[in-house]
């Protein structure tokens, strides 16, 4: 028997990113057979992806102005650690054209499209206009910025504004994660929107122009993963439903879209293609569209990275998104895997779902909530994958995005991937940082979400986290009395504990909570605000 | 040493009183639903609040910050505290022990004059000195405990007129 196995698309690539998305990709390297370089600030110096990396550069202290944002450093440590690719992962500064330029300019690739096709499709306006010179239709609005400097430029607002009709969301060009969005419900309204919509616009993405997009309600939030290689040849590789969302970021993603007709997946992928072909992309990118309570779908955007939920689309149709990123950048074809995924993409065998825990309190709005974890058991078992960067003891730094784990189930239907998730869910178990578990506990038993009916109101609509924290008290003081209570009767002076839930070495470590100096952890929120530059990666 | 009749459970971070549990077997026995098990850890930090356990405790993926204490012992502080700010009367006023422990000092003899915040004696726990303090002026009619003493909360130690 010939064992053949496939060349190392490059020898060395560094990863420009941190968190769950370095590891996945290090992981990847390793299964190619390519050396992994990371990069990391001080607040990650003893991070996951920094010791399963093969060797680890420093960029600077932890605000990410100074360390993942910073483009001289990233080539600079590709540069000098022999690396030959540089893969962005998402966020950070995976969507700058900037970026991707100047690691082309550097001699080295960038595992992602052209950074002139980054640079068309980060504008959203651009990106409404090649899927409507395509005749796709996008969610309806206007075409072009909309200026109010000037009184005659404020009455054409206003008459756009009519035209399309209310309510309507001011959105940036330039914008991502809900910054510069505004609703607006009537026309009284429009003028002031518009200026604090484009003024947040021109603070985090350094671009202040606004347009305007009808409200779709109620609304699927349904995307396209495409891959695509350098002869020009796009393929769809499958849907994704990622509905529910709150402040405008996505909570659980799930691969197919429940609830769609082969025959509407199949003209649903055709959409994204055609708008991926117009824009001559290349690697790996996701369409987004929102779906109408008719059925109609309306683009939206085009992500040209690597999406945090692209798991799902890997367990739903067996292949792996990031090798194929490595040997489309490397500039072979479309591997054989990917064009039987892609072939099979409208009718797919098994379902996989994604939840996104995140360092934040349900209860509280989803306020942030870093710390120190103190206790970190991860589900396993059958159809179960984790994707993290966090071991037991890590502190979840204020300086980054939220986001903890990944964990996606997989089943041979919708049906059986919820009680998986179910089960995952129920083995999970984290202390020291209060996360988005018992939101997600929440869906996983959920009845309407078991039957399908999400919408991107759903979370606004079915989830009242002070109400579902006041159930568990009863248990918790229960907990409390019985880990206090002497079995023999006798000494009083220690606390007991359920042996097994005792960390002897956690117990000596100290856990950020609430405003205070201690390990810079002050205030994520304000960081985040003060931070403005990074697009969070949704 | 103190057996426990009920255990009073606070939130942390609110002051809030959650309730309070017999520590008996039945409780330690009633097995929670497979999901709703819960992660029980010392607090990172130890309660401000002597006598009291902090506790961090996670169920259906909540995390609490609870402190755990002897009821009766917390009604004994809580009167305590509301004697203190009382009006001084003229009846004997009985000072008892608010945490199981051992009288490691006695400050005060039959016919001293006391004043206010006076320190009367001192019981350790927990490898924690508690000192009592006077809490009315007066004269010491009667001293109920000695050095090396163990002391249940509740148990009169000095009696002031």
């Amino acid at each position: 028997m010939t064992v053949t196995r496939q060349v190392p698309p490059f020898g060395t690539v560094l990863i420009a990113n941190r968190g769950e998305i370095a590891v996945r990709i290090i992981r990847a390297c390793h299964e190619l057979g390519m050396s992994a370089v990371a990069v990391y600030s001080d607040a990650d110096a003893g991070a996951q992806h920094v010791r399963l990396a093969d060797a680890a550069v420093r960029l600077g202290p932890p605000p990410p102005t100074e360390s993942y944002l910073r483009i001289d450093a990233v080539i600079a440590a590709a540069i000098a650690s022999g690396a030959d690719a540089i893969h962005p992962g998402y966020g950070f500064l995976s969507e700058r054209a900037a970026f991707a330029r100047a690691v082309e300019d550097a001699g080295l690739v960038f595992v992602g499209p052209p950074s002139a096709v980054i640079d068309a499709l980060g504008d959203k306006l651009n990106a409404r206009r090649a899927a409507a010179s395509v005749g796709v239709e996008a969610v309806p609005g206007t075409l072009v910025g909309v200026p109010t400097e000037r009184p005659d430029q404020v009455a054409e607002a206003v008459a756009m504004a009519d035209r399309i009709g209310f309510p309507l969301l001011v959105k940036a060009a330039a914008g991502g994660g809900g910054r510069g969005m505004r609703r607006v419900t009537n026309s009284a309204e429009l003028v002031g929107a518009l200026a604090a919509g484009s003024a947040e616009a021109a603070s985090a993405f350094g671009d202040g122009v606004v347009y305007l997009e009808r409200e779709l309600r109620p609304a699927r939030h349904i995307e396209v993963q495409m891959l695509g290689d350098d002869t020009g040849r796009i393929v769809a590789i499958g849907e994704r439903d990622c509905s529910l969302q709150r402040r405008h970021q996505k909570l659980l993603e799930e691969a197919p879209a429940p609830g769609l007709t082969v025959a509407e997946r199949r003209h649903l992928h055709e959409l994204a293609v055609r708008v991926g072909t117009a824009a001559g992309l290349r690697n790996a990118a996701t369409a987004e569209f929102l779906r109408a309570p008719d059925g109609a779908f309306y683009f939206l955007e085009v992500n040209t990275r690597l999406q945090v939920e692209h798991g799902v689309t890997e367990l739903a149709m067996g292949l792996d998104i990031v090798h194929e990123q490595f040997t489309l950048a490397a500039g072979r074809p479309l591997s054989d895997v990917a064009l039987a995924a892609a072939e099979r993409a409208a009718d797919p065998d098994g379902h996989a779902i994604e939840v996104r825990l995140a360092a934040e309190d349900p209860s509280r709005d989803f306020a942030p909530s870093p710390g120190r974890v103190r206790r970190w058991v991860m589900p396993a078992g059958p159809g179960v994958r984790v994707d993290t960067g966090i071991v037991d003891g890590d502190r979840v730094p204020p300086d980054y995005d939220n986001l903890v784990a990944k964990i996606l189930v997989h089943g041979q239907d919708r049906a059986m991937a919820i009680d998986r998730l179910r089960r995952a869910l129920d083995e999970t178990e984290i202390a020291g940082i209060q996360t988005t578990l018992p939101f997600h506990r929440f869906v996983a038993r959920h009845d309407g979400f078991r039957a399908g009916d999400v919408s991107i109101d759903w979370v606004a609509e079915h989830w009242d986290g002070p109400a579902e924290r006041a159930r568990s008290v009863e248990l918790a003081v229960n907990a409390a009395a019985r880990a206090v209570t002497a079995p023999d009767g006798g000494d009083q002076s220690q606390p007991r504990v359920r042996a097994e839930a005792i960390d002897p070495a956690a117990t000596t470590r100290a856990v950020v909570a609430g405003p205070g100096p201690a390990d810079g952890a002050s205030d994520w929120a304000a960081a985040a605000r003060a931070g403005a530059i990074d697009r969070w990666p949704r | 040493m103190a057996s426990m009749t009920r255990l009073r459970v606070t939130d942390r971070l609110s002051g809030e009183r959650l309730g309070d549990r017999a520590p008996a077997a039945e409780t330690a026995t009633a097995a929670p639903q497979p999901n709703e098990r819960s992660v029980v850890l010392p607090a990172v930090t130890p309660s401000r609040v002597r006598g009291r356990t902090a506790l961090e405790v996670v169920v259906a993926g909540w995390q609490f910050e609870l402190e755990v204490e002897d009821a009766d012992l917390a009604d004994l502080r809580d009167r305590a505290t509301k004697d203190r700010g009382a009006v001084i009367h003229d009846g004997p006023t009985e000072v008892r022990a608010i945490i199981p422990g051992r009288v490691i000092s006695v400050d005060v003899t039959v016919g001293d004059v006391v004043t206010v915040g006076q320190r009367l004696l001192a019981v350790e726990a927990m490898k924690m000195e508690n000192e009592l303090r006077a809490p009315r002026e007066g004269t010491i009619e009667r001293v109920a405990t000695a050095i090396g003493q163990t002391v249940e909360p509740g148990a009169i130690l000095v009696v002031i007129r």
